[in-house]
């Protein structure tokens, strides 16, 4: 079985791609247009830059191959929602070509190209014999990858779609608002003909239009018949995909240079350009530049990548053990409070790690000072509250010294402890200072 | 006439030569420092812009093109909007939707394509200037066919924003003026960078006037041309040797391909510009609404576009199609960089190219029915090639033939060199006596 997506994803520039209109939620339909993306005319487009930026951005973090020029292309089919009845994309000269994008770092999708495009407006079927339409959307600026069928299952396609999110609202600053961004059309073939499954929205729909399309086809092969090309599209309420056209019949959209915005040279733009590590390509280098299991690098990075900064900044004050150990005790138990303050400067953590380390302060001591400074509270207040859960913790062990030899063997062995000391302080102290606490001093006593 | 009387009897002269599709209504000059046309293909935003098409019939844009803007701010006076060939398609003018202009120099026969309402303007009424619009030929063929003077600047020279487009990388804003100098002048006020064409905003300043020293005259300029052109062509060349001009004859083998290319890059862009009239936003529009979108869509468009707008829609159409569009699409983008590269060449040498403007002098409306599609296509043999290479360009009037119908000639200056056909134009002037036609209402 063969899956390979089309995924489009709103770039977040502030005016759309060939004009000054805002592309914030407009107050009433087709509000925010103007004669062009209207196209009305005599109007042409005038090029947003900073649309080429973000492209050239995420082109650098699919690893493509950016060349020196780029231009657009008319891509031409009529439908109401498109207002020029063509759309401005790229075609022969799209920004990025040829990528690679490793799934958890592990397995290579290939990435074919990552070009720019206008979004068209939206149609809304209002009774049998009209629609409205509503142009507010008309020139938004739209990424579109696309890679070659190199996923194998519904569930890794949902997977590698959910990753790819991610690194691209990183490296373009995409702020969390959900999946209502990003748009996808699914290719998938279990023979040799393939179907398209278009403008599927969310992961999970994916995942379920993808699911679907493997049982159908499947089916149909083994009751001997053929799958035929076409496109389809995706019920939502129902789970199913409908046939929209056959294949034979999809149009050529006679595409030709567009002759309006000429060539640009990004060359140099290209070069200047540089790309934050992704998410997924900083777990991977933790990993392997710390010798920490991938587990507890993706759960550093994945809590926030400030966490992973400090994790590396700690390793280069001590070392790579104690950073470890310590980001993933109090520092993370620590860092949602500290993040809910705002965040900021972390220096207090490096020097509290480093006092210890230089056996100025007792672990404990330094566990409560660091709890302390990322919570803002009274050191005595968390020391106190801490000696109770310490001595708590240690009555236990004493009486079941099994407990330290089974977790030698596996660090599951924690859950015991943890699980009776649940119990015991009945929801006075949180599971994250409980699971800390613990570890510390299973960890003392090895 | 004077300025002040065209206002009054604007639209009786109109009436017989058909040149305006639009007369504004404001008989006054008022204020104005001087009066000017434009091609209707040119929007205006108190008045109908149509470009010569019934699908556009009453449209009225929200904006002014940049042309007009410019020329409105430095004090002129829009008259009105000049007659053309639908959406720029023809060399005679006689495929507009709203009436055919009639030559100034003999009512039964063309006024040239497509900017004929704009060199008609231009012939018949003194103090006033038109703006036109050169795709492959528009503004030197109909300045020469009415006996003025037309020029094309480079392309990019003048903003195309609010320019109805035919072929846009071929696309060009230019002036037609019975007075040599109102050329420099007038596209001197319309030139500029502007934000809202980016295709305009990499030109250099225009530069100074330079002095025409040297022209070159390719081997095969006059072949296939009429007797008469041919002769006042020789003529012409006569008086710019008696001016101090040198002549050579040079080899320009690739011009020959030029309109053929052209007829292909203009089509296929047309073919996607003329897209967006389906009946939808602007316009007219009429029909059976209960139709699906693409029957409406269809049953629209045959009925509104003219013969040879939908001729060149599918012309243009096949040439794009996956199969075609490397045998021609990309065959002549190819053709259009040696014939920049040639044009190069020789005017490393000298200061202009030589030719005729047209092939033959204006013919008769019943001359122009017998002609196939391919035979009017031909009469832009020697103004295609300037226009596929982007050149600046002008046509002077150069002679008579027996029935005293004017004839041009052209000069190709190299990109961005405008300055050498102000002076040359206006050097020409003083050293040829021209005959204004004779303008009874
Ligand atoms: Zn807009």
């Amino acid at each position: 079985m063969k899956i390979g997506l089309e995924v489009h994803v709103q770039l977040p520039t502030k005016s759309k791609l060939f004009c000054p209109c805002p592309t914030t939620d407009a107050p009433a339909p087709n509000t925010h247009v103007c004669p062009v993306c209207l196209g009305f005319p005599g109007a042409r487009p005038m090029m947003n830059g900073k649309a080429i930026e973000y492209g050239i951005l995420l082109a650098k973090m699919l690893g493509c191959t950016v060349r020196d020029t780029t231009w657009f292309a008319r891509k031409i089919y009529f439908y109401p929602d498109n207002v020029k009845n063509f759309q401005i994309t790229q075609y022969d000269r799209p920004l990025g070509e040829k990528g690679m994008y490793y799934l958890n770092g592990k397995k290579p999708i290939r990435i074919t190209r990552i070009h720019i495009e206008e979004d068209p407006g939206k149609i809304k079927r209002v009774g049998d014999l009209s629609s409205l339409i509503d142009y507010n959307r008309s020139g938004i600026p739209l990424a579109e990858i696309v890679t070659e069928p190199d996923l194998s299952t519904p569930a890794e396609a949902r997977e590698f779609l959910g990753q790819l999110i991610r690194d691209i609202r990183h490296t373009i600053d995409i702020p969390d608002d959900g999946e209502r961004s990003i748009r996808c059309d699914c290719n998938i073939s279990v023979g040799i003909e393939r179907c398209e499954v278009k403008n599927v929205t969310g992961l999970k729909n994916v995942e379920r239009a993808l699911t679907y399309e493997l049982v159908r086809q499947t089916k149909l092969l083994k009751a001997g018949g053929k799958v035929v090309r076409e496109t389809r599209r995706f019920d939502e309420e129902r789970g199913v995909t409908i046939s929209v056209r056959k294949k034979e019949l999809e149009a050529d959209y006679g595409y030709i240079d567009e002759p309006d915005l000429g060539i640009f040279n990004v060359k140099e733009l290209a070069e200047r350009l540089k790309i934050k590590e992704s998410p997924q390509n900083m777990t991977l280098r933790i990993s392997k530049e710390y010798g920490i299991d991938e587990r507890t690098a993706k759960q550093f990075v994945s809590t926030s990548v400030e966490l992973a900064h400090l994790f590396e900044e700690l390793a280069a004050a001590t070392d790579a053990e104690t950073a470890r150990m310590w980001t993933s005790g109090a520092v993370s138990a620590g860092w949602k409070a500290f993040e809910a303050r705002g965040g900021g400067d972390t220096a207090e953590v490096i020097s509290l790690v480093g006092k210890f380390r230089a056996g100025e302060i007792t672990d404990t001591e330094c566990n409560i000072r660091i709890r302390a400074f990322l919570t803002g509270t009274d050191t005595d207040e968390v020391r106190s509250g801490s000696s109770d859960l310490d001595s708590m913790i240690g009555e236990y062990l004493d009486v079941n010294p099994s407990v330290i030899e089974d977790y030698r063997k596996n660090e599951k062995a924690a859950n015991r402890v943890i699980g009776h000391v649940m119990k015991q302080t009945g929801g006075a102290c949180s599971s994250a200072d409980i699971v800390d606490a613990t570890k510390r001093l299973i960890e003392e006593r090895l | 006439m004077s300025a002040t009387s065209i206002l009054s009897s604007l639209s009786k002269i109109n009436e017989k030569y058909q040149m305006f599709r639009t007369i504004t209504s404001d008989t006054e000059v008022g204020e104005a420092k001087f009066l000017f046309s434009a091609k209707d293909n040119l929007t205006s935003k108190d008045m109908e812009t149509c470009s010569g098409s019934k699908i556009l019939e009453g449209y009225r844009p929200p904006f002014d093109a940049t042309s007009i803007a410019r020329m409105r701010e430095a004090g002129g006076m829009l008259v009105g909007k000049t007659n053309m060939d639908e959406f720029g398609f023809g060399t005679f003018s006689t495929n507009s939707a709203f009436g055919v202009p009639r030559n100034p120099y003999g009512p039964e026969r063309s006024c040239g394509g497509s900017s004929g309402g704009a060199a008609c303007a231009a012939a018949v009424m003194e103090g006033h200037v038109a703006i036109g619009v050169s795709t492959g030929g528009s503004i030197c063929c109909p300045a020469s066919f009415c006996g003025v003077y037309g020029m094309v600047p480079t392309y990019g020279r003048v903003s195309r924003y609010g320019l109805l487009d035919y072929g846009n990388s071929l696309d060009k804003i230019g002036i037609i003026s019975a007075k040599a100098s109102d050329l420099g002048k007038y596209i001197g006020i319309m030139a500029g960078s502007d934000p809202k064409d980016p295709t305009s905003c990499m030109q250099p300043d225009m530069g100074a006037r330079r002095k025409l020293k040297s022209v070159a005259v390719p081997k095969d300029a006059t072949e296939g041309v009429s007797e008469d052109v041919r002769t006042a062509f020789i003529n012409g060349l006569e008086t710019l040797k008696s001016m101090g001009v040198d002549v050579a004859t040079v080899e320009m083998p690739s011009l020959k391909y030029a309109i053929p290319a052209y007829y292909v890059i203009a089509t296929s862009e047309a073919s996607t510009n003329l897209a967006r009239y389906c009946g939808m936003r602007y316009g007219h529009q009429e029909g059976d609404l209960s139709l699906k979108f693409d029957d409406y869509f269809t049953s629209f468009r045959s009925q509104y576009f003219g013969q040879e707008a939908k001729r060149r829609i599918l012309l243009g159409t096949f040439t794009r199609m996956v199969g075609f569009r490397d045998r021609y699409y990309s065959k002549a983008r190819m053709v259009r960089q040696s014939i920049i590269e040639e044009y190069r060449s020789v005017l490393g040498e000298c200061d202009a190219v030589l030719t005729p403007t047209m092939p033959f002098v204006s013919p008769k409306f019943s001359d122009i029915s017998k002609m196939t599609p391919l035979e009017s296509y031909k009469a832009d043999i020697l103004t295609g090639p300037p226009n596929i290479a982007g050149m600046p360009h002008a046509s002077v009037p150069c002679g008579y033939d027996r029935d005293g119908m004017p004839i041009g000639m052209q000069f190709v200056a190299d990109q961005w060199d405008e300055g050498v056909l102000f002076s040359a134009a206006e050097e020409w002037e003083k050293n040829f006596e021209s005959v204004r036609p004779e303008v009874s209402i």
